[in-house]
């Protein structure tokens, strides 16, 4: 059975279709790359297998269960979680209490809650900072914290929004090896990423949008060969 | 650009905080054998239930941040359902309380699933709206309600207590009970504070769309912060009822008590344990001065002929919504985390001129 199924789904916003009939699936434990020109419709893809929209066409099918208008957060509860490219610390609350909000999804216990969140702190390289507020982070820790918080709630699929973008070359660098990391341990995950040495470096399979549609999906090689996702992203060669 | 900066709230169990709360409540139990004077006995009951009121509000407003304009429908459920039963169905109050508190988690509940639809200004001003529909209706329904004629207390029966005999005569049973429930109150919001519910609540405040992601049912956890609130603003307007002796429609669920139960809150220093409690500090002499500036002359503050009290009684007796009002734009413009993130400040810059001190070497 795939991890998760996404077939043929779309999703219309009035006349403007963001995503149309777009399917793809994914075994446990691989990375999948989603790229796409600026407006392609990967983060409206992210909300509607999330939750955040319900698809107005097509299936997602997450360890066998259908997610069409399952809320966020009884999706998380089912072992999938997202970040957001627009990061969203909790800016009053301290780094810890931050993961432990995402650790408190599997646990009532303040104490586990908080075992669990320094672990993640550990993992991320973060544990010196768990008692500075989240606001006034710097954005690479504010992406770090924002993947702590997410593994906090025990996912099985983990679905990683430009977690990537804004960061300098060695906290990027230090993302890829985390994303690595975490496929050696077991995780699924998607990834929206816009630096192309990364994608191809990490991902299994790839999935390129465009203009709302699925243009092609392959190995990071195929598609980077592919001449039609070289016109997506530099345009038609002009004869003449 | 962000400032990094440690979180101000210390983590876990603060011994000086818990000691320091406890030895305030004993010098607050014994301060009525020292000074009796049922003015200064007055000002203590409307000090707890303002902490009640604030504390029950700082729950949805402050923890989870729903800000509600509404809680006079709260109060004023408790208010009149403790008084009808007592009025109507003679059961006594600390058993009929119990009733109102449920009365207001049922409404809530209602008023929860409606309004909480709604997001930033478009919730307040619903809540708003719906504690004017019930004191509308309370107007209307005379039959059940009496309308604006209100309810007078005859008289509370005689509480047995552990074998004592508790009779409610005067301000000083008033004087402990509301201390008790005052500590209560404290006591049950730092629960709240310190569990899971206290950091859901957080998280929704701060971001909702990422408490969703984080596996937190939005609409669930903020009607559950609704309802203790409710809860706990219901126990005030019950005590309230008994203690005044008469309410009605406009006294229990004007829009003024919701306001005042806002500012409470809001001046002392949203989302903070001790922020309602400075609150009330501030409020209640506040107002109670402005509505009646002759209670200084019997504290012995002011002499009878002192040129204040003309001037208040000449300039402001009726101005206490507009001092609130001018009170509201101060706090907001000038410290937006009220009076307790004005204190923050000050020791910490206190704390750094102390540090530069210490750090730069003496003059040569």
């Amino acid at each position: 059975m795939a991890m998760l199924e996404i077939s043929h789904v779309s999703k219309f916003f009035g006349g403007l279709a963001a995503n149309s009939d777009v399917s793809f699936s994914m075994e446990q434990g691989m990375i999948m790359g989603l790229i796409g020109p600026n407006g392609a419709g990967k983060t409206t893809l992210f909300n509607c297998i999330t939750g955040y929209y319900p698809p107005s066409k097509g299936e997602v099918v997450f360890k066998g269960t259908r997610l069409n208008g399952m809320q966020p957060d009884r999706v998380c509860r089912l072992g999938m979680v997202r970040t957001w490219q627009k990061v969203r610390p909790l800016a009053k609350m301290s780094v810890v209490d931050n993961v432990m909000v995402g650790a408190l999804a599997r646990t009532s216990s303040l104490r586990v809650a908080r075992e669990v969140a320094q672990e993640q702190l550990r993992i991320v390289r973060m544990d010196h900072r768990q008692d500075f507020l989240a606001g006034g982070l710097p954005i690479g820790e504010r992406k770090k914290l924002e993947i702590a918080r997410a593994l906090a709630t025990k996912p099985e699929l983990v679905l990683l929004d430009e977690v990537m973008g804004g960061l300098n070359t060695g906290e990027k660098e230090e993302i890829i090896l985390l994303i690595l990391d975490l496929k050696k341990r077991g995780f699924t995950q998607v990834v929206i990423e816009h630096d192309m040495k990364a994608i191809m470096r990490i991902s299994d399979r790839v999935v390129v949008l465009n203009s709302g549609e699925k243009l092609t999906e392959g190995t990071p090689r195929e598609v980077a060969d592919n001449p039609e996702v070289i016109a997506a992203y530099l345009g038609e060669r002009v004869e003449g | 650009m962000p400032t990094l900066s440690r979180s101000p709230r210390p983590r876990g169990f603060s011994v000086v905080a818990i000691a320091l709360f406890l030895a305030t409540a004993l010098a607050l139990a014994v301060f009525p054998s020292f000074v009796a004077k049922p003015y200064v006995m007055h000002m203590g009951v409307m000090l707890f239930l303002a902490i009640i009121q604030g504390q029950a509000w700082n729950v949805v407003g402050g923890y989870a941040g729903q800000y509600s304009v509404g809680h006079a429908a709260y109060f004023g459920v408790g208010a009149y359902v403790t008084m009808m039963l007592l009025e109507v169905s003679k059961i006594p109050p600390w058993w009929g309380i119990w009733g109102a508190i449920l009365a207001a988690v049922a409404l809530s509940a209602i008023i929860g699933s409606i309004t909480f639809r709604l997001r930033g200004p478009y919730f307040v001003l619903a809540s708003i709206s719906v504690a004017e529909i019930i004191r509308l209706a309370t107007l209307h329904f005379r039959d059940f309600t009496r309308g604006a004629e209100g309810y007078l207390l005859s008289e509370i029966p005689t509480l047995h207590l552990f074998g004592a005999e508790i009779v409610f005569v005067g301000k000083r049973p008033f004087y402990y009970a509301g201390l008790a429930l005052a500590v209560a109150t404290i006591a049950a919001n730092w629960a709240v504070q310190h569990s899971k519910l206290g950091y859901y609540f957080q998280a929704i405040r701060e971001d909702q769309d990422a408490a969703h992601s984080l596996g937190i049912h939005l609409s669930l956890y903020k009607n559950v912060a609704l309802a203790i609130s409710a809860a706990f603003t219901a126990f005030a307007g019950g005590f309230y009822a008994m203690f005044v002796k008469f309410i009605d429609p406009n006294i229990a669920f004007g829009l003024d008590v919701s306001v005042q139960i806002v500012l409470i809150a809001i001046i002392g220093g949203i989302g903070t344990i001790i922020g309602p409690v400075i609150g009330a500090m501030v409020l209640v002499p506040l107002s109670e001065v402005l509505r009646n500036p002759r209670g200084l002359v019997q504290v012995g503050v002011l002499s009878p002929d002192s040129g204040v009290v003309t001037f208040i009684e000449r300039y402001l007796s009726n101005a206490h919504l507009l001092v609130y009002g001018i009170l509201v734009v101060v706090v907001i413009l000038f410290a937006p985390e009220g009076v307790l993130g004005v204190i923050r400040r000050v020791v910490a810059w206190g704390r750094r001129r102390v540090a530069a001190r210490g750090a730069s070497p003496a003059p040569a």
